[in-house]
């Protein structure tokens, strides 16, 4: 079956993104944007464009009804949840599935095996994968135990999370009881889940994620991207394939995602997130992200492959169109995440009016972004304003592109993080390639930045 | 009422027909691959021997690039190769290991729909090759009944060939296939049935080329009476000598009841890029066609008609086309009444032009001429005028080309390159001259993306490229003035 019409429920760069292979393909996408992104580049870009609530992301952005009720109004055959908001909710794939629409994403048991962060652990351990040394705590007693066992420092860690939303770090035992208190409290907060569990804190670890794609019997990765960049564990920047990996290592965690989704018969596109532990030279299972993520245009500049396009011929019910042979990794590539961030002053966000926008072009460049003179960042949600990738032959090529291209790069009228990428892609730790997740907090306290 | 599949010949046969066969680049056609591969055509007439012949000599592209790279942006619809099964790009004969070879690369680059017309309606030749491509792993192969009007093409002569054909395992489907749109629905009420009931269980589709404005109302004729795919073109590569535009085809199957199943706004997406292509590289869009019953009697197709008046102007004769193409009628007489199907056309128009602008009738005579008369191609179904013959064969090239050598075997073939080249390069330089297929190596790979609406600007940046000297340029339109200084000093450009 051919999908012809899609609602893109998201905003930003996302809906950029999808919008742009929508017209390649020459299928029609129609935006679910709310009353702050009606007048957004992906709005001036959609054949159509429907309302679905206020600014407010509770009664837009995550309304399942909003959104269903637009995809039957405009008639469209799937929906696209891009990344955050919905794209993992298995309610709005439930949803999908009640109203015959398509939801481009795994199916909705996948969607709650790897949604629910034990139950995804518990099927990395069944598909041959070992966690990061943990479990789940109910009683402080539990945590207590656990938490000596596999040694201290430990990570709190919400069940329903994810993202890097919801973690706290516990140094020692007299820290313990409070942790798990302001833990649980966030956790039903922000996901209405407040069950809890704790992993060993691995102080010197690269986040290295494996892309995977899978038809529902088939599944081939798409190689490995580095995100040990990151802030409060949001990502800044990002890489692929993973640099300065020994080979043993890296053949090891692309087999283990594959044989997690494997294991999943995973349908659609997704994520493995690993934690490298360096001291150790092993890595862990962390997560699975069932959605295109925000870093994708590293592995689609490595493999050649536009993943939108492949995510909607998955939804279609086709087969994957490669074998695993068939994926060729060529050269390398770096993104830069630019945020409307004031990095002088605690990351402190700064919506408002662009006023100037320049974005570099050429040979290798590539901008993902929904701004422009004139445009504005909204205070609703956030900051990213679009990301900056170059491809490279190799990484010392990639290397030398990212750092022309971020001084041909101008934002006026809002703060951004760009300064802070212009020191980051200069600075010797960096170019010398798989920094760990600590590498950021060193980099911004020796520049005496605020670190918090 | 019935539900018909479209198979859309843009890419190969409505090039051919309307721009000379001068063929799409790799990204022309990659550009709008992703789109076309959604409209819901059963099949693209894609490739043929003379098509991948003009992507090295004209483009400098590699023949089998394309197909790859066209078979992984379009997965779901199935590309078509069209073929004689004697022939592969040059104009000798193949040894048959040799055809098997190529018809093994084809389907392993991605081709997987095969049509097979033999010219003279030879079954025999046409079912071995049919079981070739099998062996080859076609996924459909597809028999021509090739239209013409004669006292010996009669409904019970295509019917016989219908029955004759689809008795082999080998054939899937069989189509009737009108190069020159000579198919009136009149008789299209007799054919048709006539086919369709020695077919079986074997679908049946209609190809009518537009050349007298016929194909329209055949078409309708055709669906009501169980063929189950029509040929069609998209925006300014239909009508014409080309076939009918896709879009208004479907709106009429619709209107009379009949199910389409494609995505219209997808194949307005097509057109319309089509639509631009032309307007920038500055082709002409086919028109629908006045009747002309003069047709029926020269019966040249649309293509051959295109390549004939270019061939005149270049000689700034083109005010002898009308003289050229009642010629033609008496060429084709004289020569048995050949099946006006490549390569024949071709034969027939470039003898009736050297007839034409020469000093006297078959003073002049091609190469392939001479191996028609030789009977290389089979035997026409009526005798070639024996006084036309005995001038043609006391020639010292009939000499020449009668003493011609049987088209060797592949492995004996491949002595005469460098060992260890890939087949698919041995096929190439096996058929064509050396400076070509280099030329094309040399190129690199082919370029990938295409925008027509980029193409005057770029164009203009090719010629102020030609000019180095030129040190002061303006740019200038109504509302728009653009100027561009050289500095004395020069600053060297890291990019």
């Amino acid at each position: 079956m051919t999908i012809r019409r899609i609602l893109i429920a998201n905003r930003g760069e996302i809906a950029v993104r999808v919008i742009r292979t929508c017209q390649r393909l020459g299928v029609e996408g129609v935006l679910a944007a709310s009353e702050a992104d009606l007048d957004s580049m992906a709005a001036r870009l959609a054949d159509e464009t429907i309302c679905i609530g206020p600014p407010n992301s509770a009664q837009s952005y995550l309304n399942i009804q909003a959104i269903v009720a637009a995809a039957a109004a405009s008639k469209a055959g799937a929906i696209h949840p891009g990344y955050g908001f919905l794209s993992e909710n298995p309610k709005l794939a439930e949803a999908c599935e009640r109203e015959g629409l398509i939801f481009i994403g795994p199916t909705v048991e996948q969607l709650y095996a790897v949604g629910d962060k034990l139950k995804a652990r518990a099927h990395a351990a069944a598909a041959g994968l070992s966690g990061v040394p943990g479990g789940k705590v109910v009683t402080l007693a539990e945590a207590q135990r656990l938490a000596g066992e596999v040694g201290w420092p430990i990570l709190i860690k919400a069940v329903g999370g994810g993202g890097g939303r919801g973690m706290k770090l516990v140094q020692n035992s007299t820290q313990l009881a409070l942790a798990m208190e302001m833990a649980a409290a966030e956790a039903q907060a922000s996901f209405g889940d407040p069950r809890l569990y704790l992993e060993r804190y691995i102080p010197h670890g690269r986040h290295i994620e494996v892309q995977v794609l899978g038809d529902g019997e088939n599944v081939i990765h798409l190689g490995t991207r580095d995100c040990s960049i990151q802030r409060r564990y949001q990502k800044l920047v990002e890489e692929a394939p993973a640099p300065n990996l020994n080979d043993t290592l890296r053949d090891a965690m692309h087999g283990a995602a594959v044989a997690f989704a494997r294991h999943l018969r995973f349908q659609g596109l997704g994520t493995v997130e690993m934690l490298v532990d360096c001291d150790r030279e092993t890595f862990y299972f962390l997560e699975m992200n069932a959605r295109i993520q925000v870093e994708h245009p590293v592995t689609e500049a490595i493999c050649g492959i536009d993943l939108v396009e492949e995510q909607i011929a998955i939804a279609e019910g086709r087969k994957l169109r490669w074998k695993q042979e068939q994926i060729v990794f060529s050269g390398h590539a770096i993104e830069c995440r630019i945020n409307a961030e004031d990095w002088l002053h605690e990351f402190r966000p700064s919506p408002g009016r662009v006023t100037r926008a320049v974005f570099p072009v050429g040979q290798g460049i590539r901008v993902d972004t929904h701004m422009q003179a004139g445009a504005t960042v909204p205070p609703f949600y956030d900051s990213l304003m679009g990301k900056l990738i170059v491809h490279g032959a190799d990484r010392q090529e990639a290397l030398q592109k990212v750092r022309r291209a971020l001084a041909r790069l101008e934002i006026a009228g809002v703060a951004t993080n760009l300064p802070m990428h212009v020191e980051l892609m200069d600075n010797d730790e960096f170019a010398r390639g798989a920094v760990n997740t600590g590498f950021l907090e060193r980099f911004l306290e020796n520049g005496n930045r605020a670190v918090v | 009422m019935a539900e018909i599949q479209l198979i859309d010949v843009s890419i190969r046969d409505g090039n051919q027909s309307l721009w000379g066969a001068m063929g799409f680049t790799t990204a022309q056609i990659l550009e709008i691959a992703p789109v076309m591969d959604r409209v819901g055509f059963r099949a693209l007439d894609f490739s043929s021997s003379t098509r991948m012949g003009i992507a090295v000599r004209s483009h400098k592209e590699n023949p089998w690039e394309v197909i790859r790279l066209t078979r992984a942006a379009m997965p779901n619809t199935m590309l078509q190769f069209i073929g004689t099964g004697l022939r592969f790009i040059s104009w000798e004969l193949q040894h048959p290991d040799f055809l098997q070879l190529v018809y093994d690369r084809l389907v392993a680059s991605g081709m997987s729909r095969f049509v097979v017309l033999d010219p003279m309606h030879d079954a025999e030749a046409l079912l071995e090759s049919a079981r070739m491509l099998k062996k080859a792993g076609a996924a459909e192969v597809i028999a021509a009944l090739t239209y013409t009007i004669s006292d010996i093409h009669d409904d019970v002569f295509y019917a016989n060939f219908a029955a004759r054909v689809s008795s082999s395992p080998h054939i899937d489907r069989a189509y009737v296939k009108d190069p020159s749109g000579l198919l009136t629905p009149d008789r299209a009420r007799t054919l048709i049935p006539a086919v369709r009931a020695q077919l079986g269980e074997k679908p049946l589709e209609l190809h009518s080329h537009c050349t007298i404005g016929l194909s329209a109302l055949s078409y309708l004729a055709a669906a009501e009476l169980g063929v189950s795919a029509l040929h069609v073109a998209c925006g300014p590569l239909a009508n014409g000598s080309s076939l009918p535009n896709a879009q208004r085809v479907a709106a009429n199957l619709c209107e009379l009841g009949h199910t389409v199943s494609i995505d219209d706004r997808a194949l307005a997406i097509v057109a319309d890029y089509f639509a631009r292509l032309a307007d920038a590289e500055n082709l002409p869009a086919g028109t629908p066609q006045d009747y002309d019953p003069s047709f029926l009697r020269h019966q040249v197709a649309g293509g051959v008609m295109t390549t004939t008046r270019r061939q005149l102007a270049e000689l700034g004769l083109e005010d002898k086309f009308p003289d050229v193409m009642r010629e033609v009628v008496q060429v084709r007489a004289e020569l048995g009444f050949p099946i006006m199907v490549t390569p024949f056309p071709q034969i027939v128009c470039t003898q009736a032009l050297y007839n034409i602008i020469g000093d006297e009738r078959y003073g002049n005579v091609s190469d392939q001429l001479i191996r028609y008369v030789l009977g290389k191609f089979g035997r026409p179904t009526v005798p070639v005028d024996a006084n036309i013959k005995d001038r043609i064969l006391s020639r010292p090239r009939a000499k020449e080309l009668a003493g011609e050598l049987p088209p060797m075997p592949p492995e004996e073939l491949r002595k005469k390159f460098k060992p260890g080249i890939s087949d698919d390069e041995f096929l190439l330089r096996a058929t064509m001259p050396a400076e070509e297929v280099d030329a094309m190596l040399a190129a690199g790979p082919a370029q990938r993306h295409y925008n027509p609406d980029l193409q005057p600007v770029l164009k203009l940046l090719r010629e102020l490229q030609k000019r180095p000297a030129a040190s002061d340029i303006v740019v200038e339109k109504p509302g728009f003035r653009l100027e561009l200084h050289s500095s004395s000093e020069r600053e060297p450009v890291n990019v």
